[in-house]
């Protein structure tokens, strides 16, 4: 059944991650080393490196990838995707303040990056109130994409001002970065993403009567001002922890629901759930070949996401049309 | 026992901005087990009595009552298992096959995250099979007619199970046959299943071959309630449509016919209509009145 | 490095001759094209740091007009007017100042540039001072364009020759060095870089010598494999990230074993490369005790 495979699939794909990386370790010392035992450094690298990125990575691509799917319902817009709503933008510039002001602490970038998001989230969500206290989510697109580009733009005057070091970290930040996880990390994000994700999958048949329409979906039972709030929040409070802790990862949120919805149909009861798999799949894998592909040299993550995704998604689009 | 299902009292409602009242002063019953059409041109506030009916919208004056509760305080899930409502568009955004479509109507009666059970397949076999969408089941609605869609989504209503079927305008677009076969279907779960129906249109006449009553709405008033007979005439039309017309009865029930200018001339009153007796204008509003259901 | 022929059109300069040069000089630059100089220059700008500076230490400091902000040395050169950026220049600031020969980084960024200034007629020679050879390729090329080829010559001569007189003395079995530019992501340098060189200079070895780039990103994982002796840290004071679980997987952070250069001398190649292959040297002997 295809729940069984998509399962065994996820937990191998932790496992080659774990296995695989640029410093060569054969398969017995990492099976040794997650129990404790060889080497210090190859213990030190499975358990400290490798096993807390392999999982944040999952987590990160598995909440993008519900995120995605709950938007693309809410907007009622299938290219919809986690970043369409402008908090990117913002999570990028406070990352990019926080590196060119030299912001101190070692959560300093992360915590400026949650606040930027926090603003543009608090932003958006401001100009698409409309008349009568209704969320109107085609200006809450619109709203995502003009506070989007407006950050954009602060983000590229803040890097032409800046020393080329400043400005090669700040875009490889940018371009998303599983690097540094540590087991806090893991911890922190998982924790806090439960809540958005339980919220997100409790909303399932709610999403798929707003798939109909405001109104269709109110004669079907549907607190709809209530519900497109309750979205809303939670998707950008989960977005915002992403990219808070890796950077902006695309693709991930965009395609994945789709692929998903190939095999697994429209019904979010059952998306949901598959496409946290199938993203977390994907970013654990894409963080793999990031690290491995021209090792030592590491690829952002980003750009892996994208060079798997983009084929994908046309190949999507052709059975879409058919 | 006066079972009323929506009972509207005095009721007014004035959309945010706007200069006048979309609805005013109207006092409107919908007994159990009839089937009432509100009618009128457009702009004349069917739509929005309508939503003041379901609770959608707060009346700025006067009572609305759903189930003898105030009906803006019903829980949505909770009224749309008694209420099934077709709306006359509807743009689903992802593809979807009829049967998955009408499962949706079994949403209200399923628990957040609880499967479909047996009873609920059951009731969506029924409800396909009572709007003769069957042989519809596995097609992807994308691919369906416009009046296929449509009775797909008087499926969808009937797989809610409901008390009440409400159509707003849902036949506006459907070629005869299709708007007919709807029609028919309503007519008949009215008359066999008990339940109570409401058509919302601007087609007069299809209203009133099928209803029990007729309210007539003219710029936000109720122009005139009752049966067919007693709403349909020349005065009440000439003054609502502002356009001659004449009655000229079918099986009973009156149908209008709007007059041409050629027609009008051989009319029996032509100076009338030239002398301004359907010139309409805000002056004639006060004499529309409330109408009472008896 | 290889040296690029010096063409020379009219009267050549005497070997030990310091007098002022006649005629045009054709130079070729590094990005391959003939540039025509007419001597005497006096106005320069220079658009990259080490430019600036390798100009001062030939004795021409008091003729550049126009530098970037980042040409800090030496001393003297913080007097001099700020143009703007190397990269991407700003071709009105530096019109304003009315060079007779503008010195720009060599890279495509830059071409536009160094169009707009040849078509209002002022000659800009494209230069990289990215090794240690480049110093004294550099040396050599800009001397005769300024007219003293002796000074700059001997200095050239001297640097290599004590650049090769070091590299000979060297042990090669020096304590492993991690290079790092950046910590989030980790960016190392590279063994293609000066300060590579300044490392073997120093006694010791680069652990990613063998990425034949200036620098490239790199996984932690990779880093604790390498287990460098000590972390060489150039750029910000800031230390938060040594407290990082992930970053402690790293022996020599956890056991705190950093050596901060934080002078101009570790940042671009310059005569002072020697001076910092001394300090750093220094550093790597206390550590080994």
């Amino acid at each position: 059944m295809r729940w069984i495979v998509l399962v065994a699939v996820a937990i191998a794909t932790l496992l080659v991650a774990v296995a695989l990386g640029p410093v060569h370790l054969g398969l017995g010392d990492v099976v040794r080393a997650i129990g404790g035992g060889g080497a210090p450094t190859t213990v030190s690298i499975v358990r400290d490196l490798r096993l807390p990125r392999a999982l944040l990575a999952f987590l990160v691509g598995g909440s993008l990838a519900v995120t995605g799917a709950a938007l693309q319902a809410l907007v009622r817009n299938p290219l919809a995707d986690p970043y369409l709503l402008g908090l990117s933008g913002g999570a990028g510039l406070g990352a990019v303040l926080a590196l060119a002001l030299h912001a101190a602490g070692a959560w300093a970038v992360p915590a400026w990056a949650a606040i930027g998001a926090l603003l543009a989230i608090a932003l958006v969500y401001r100009l698409a109130i409309v008349a009568g206290g209704v969320l109107d989510t085609r200006i809450l697109l619109l709203a995502g994409v003009v506070v989007g580009a407006f950050a954009a733009a602060l983000v590229a005057a803040v890097l032409a001002l800046s020393p080329a070091r400043e400005v090669r970290g700040a875009l490889l930040w940018l371009l998303g970065s599983f690097e540094g996880t540590s087991w806090g990390a893991v911890i922190v994000f998982g924790a806090y993403a439960v809540v958005p994700l339980a919220v997100l999958y409790r909303a399932s048949r709610p999403l798929d009567l707003l798939s109909l329409g405001e109104e269709p979906a109110r004669f079907l039972g549907t607190n709809v001002e209530t519900l497109k709030r309750v979205l809303y929040v939670a998707a950008s409070l989960l977005t915002a922890a992403a990219v808070a802790v890796s950077g902006i990862i695309g693709f991930v949120g965009l395609v994945i629901p789709h692929a998903v919805r190939l095999v697994w149909g429209h019904t979010h009861r059952t998306l949901l759930p598959a496409a946290f798999l199938l993203g977390g799949i994907l970013l654990a894998g894409a963080d793999t070949v990031a690290r491995v592909a021209f090792a030592p040299v590491s690829l952002p993550v980003g750009v892996v996401t994208a060079v798997v995704g983009v084929p994908v998604f046309a190949v999507l689009l052709r059975r879409w049309t058919t | 026992m006066d079972d009323l299902i929506f009972a509207a009292r005095d009721v007014s409602f004035r959309y945010p901005r706007a200069d006048t009242d979309a609805v005013h002063a109207v006092s409107l019953g919908v007994e159990r087990g009839e089937l009432i059409a509100l009618a009128g041109p457009n702009g004349s506030g069917k739509t929005t009595l309508l939503r003041l009916l379901l609770g959608v919208l707060i009346p700025s004056g006067g009572v609305v009552e759903t189930f003898g509760r105030a009906a803006h305080t019903w829980d949505r899930r909770a009224l749309a298992r008694r209420v099934g409502v077709v709306v006359q568009r509807e743009e689903p955004v992802f593809p979807l096959r009829v049967r998955e479509a009408v499962a949706l109507g079994r949403y209200p009666h399923l628990r957040p995250l609880a499967p479909l059970g047996p009873k609920d397949r059951e009731a969506v076999d029924a409800a396909l099979a009572r709007a003769d969408a069957t042989a519809l089941a596995d097609r992807w609605i994308g691919t369906l007619s416009g009046g296929e869609w449509q009775r797909v989504r008087v499926a969808r209503a009937l797989a809610q199970e409901p008390e009440v079927l409400v159509l707003d305008e849902a036949t506006a677009g459907l070629d005869i046959r299709h708007e007919m076969e709807v029609l028919e279907l309503v007519a008949d779960l009215v008359r066999e299943r008990g339940l109570t129906g409401v058509l919302v249109t601007h087609n007069v006449n299809l209203a009133a071959r099928f209803v029990d009553r007729l309210a007539i709405l003219d710029r936000g008033r109720a122009a005139a309630v009752g049966s067919p007979a007693e709403v349909l005439t020349r005065d009440v039309l000439e003054r609502v449509f502002r356009w001659p017309v004449e009655i000229v009865p079918w099986h009973g029930v009156p149908q209008v016919v709007a007059l041409r200018a050629a027609e009008a001339a051989g009319a029996a009153d032509p100076a009338g209509w030239q002398s301004g007796r359907v010139a309409g204008g805000a002056g004639e509003a006060e004499a529309s009145g409330n109408g009472d259901p008896e | 490095m290889r040296f690029y022929p010096i063409v020379v059109v009219a009267l050549s300069v005497a070997a030990c001759g310091r007098g002022p040069a006649t005629g045009t000089r054709i130079v070729v630059d590094d990005a391959g094209r003939s540039v025509a100089v007419r001597p005497p220059v006096r106005r320069i700008v220079s658009l990259s740091p080490a430019t600036t500076e390798l100009l001062f230490a030939i004795g021409a400091g008091d003729r550049v007009v126009g530098r970037t902000q980042w040409g800090t040395a030496p001393a003297a050169a913080r007097t001099v007017p700020v143009v703007g950026e190397g990269l991407r220049p700003n071709v009105e600031a530096i019109v304003a100042r009315r060079p007779d020969l503008v010195i720009a980084y060599a890279s495509p960024g830059n071409e536009q540039a160094v169009a707009a200034l040849g078509r209002l007629g002022i000659p800009t020679i494209e230069f990289r001072i990215d090794r240690l050879e480049d110093v004294a390729r550099g040396a050599r090329l800009l001397g005769p364009v300024l007219g003293d080829s002796a000074h700059a010559d001997s200095l050239a001569d001297r640097f290599m020759a004590a650049i090769d007189s070091a590299r000979t003395t060297t042990d090669t079995t020096g304590p492993t060095v991690l290079l790092l530019a950046w910590t989030d992501p980790p960016i190392v340098i590279g063994g293609t870089s000066f300060q590579s060189q300044v490392v073997r200079l120093a006694g010791g070895r680069n652990v990613f010598a063998d990425i034949a780039k200036p620098s490239a990103e790199v996984s932690l994982e990779t880093i604790a494999a390498r287990n460098p002796d000590l972390v060489v840290l150039t750029g910000a004071a800031d230390t938060a990230w040594t407290t990082r679980a992930a970053w402690r997987t790293v022996p020599a952070v956890r056991a705190g074993h950093f050596v901060r250069m934080a002078g101009t001398a570790f940042a671009w190649p310059s005569f002072r490369a020697l001076e910092a292959a001394r300090e750093l040297h220094q550093a790597l002997m206390r550590w080994r005790h």
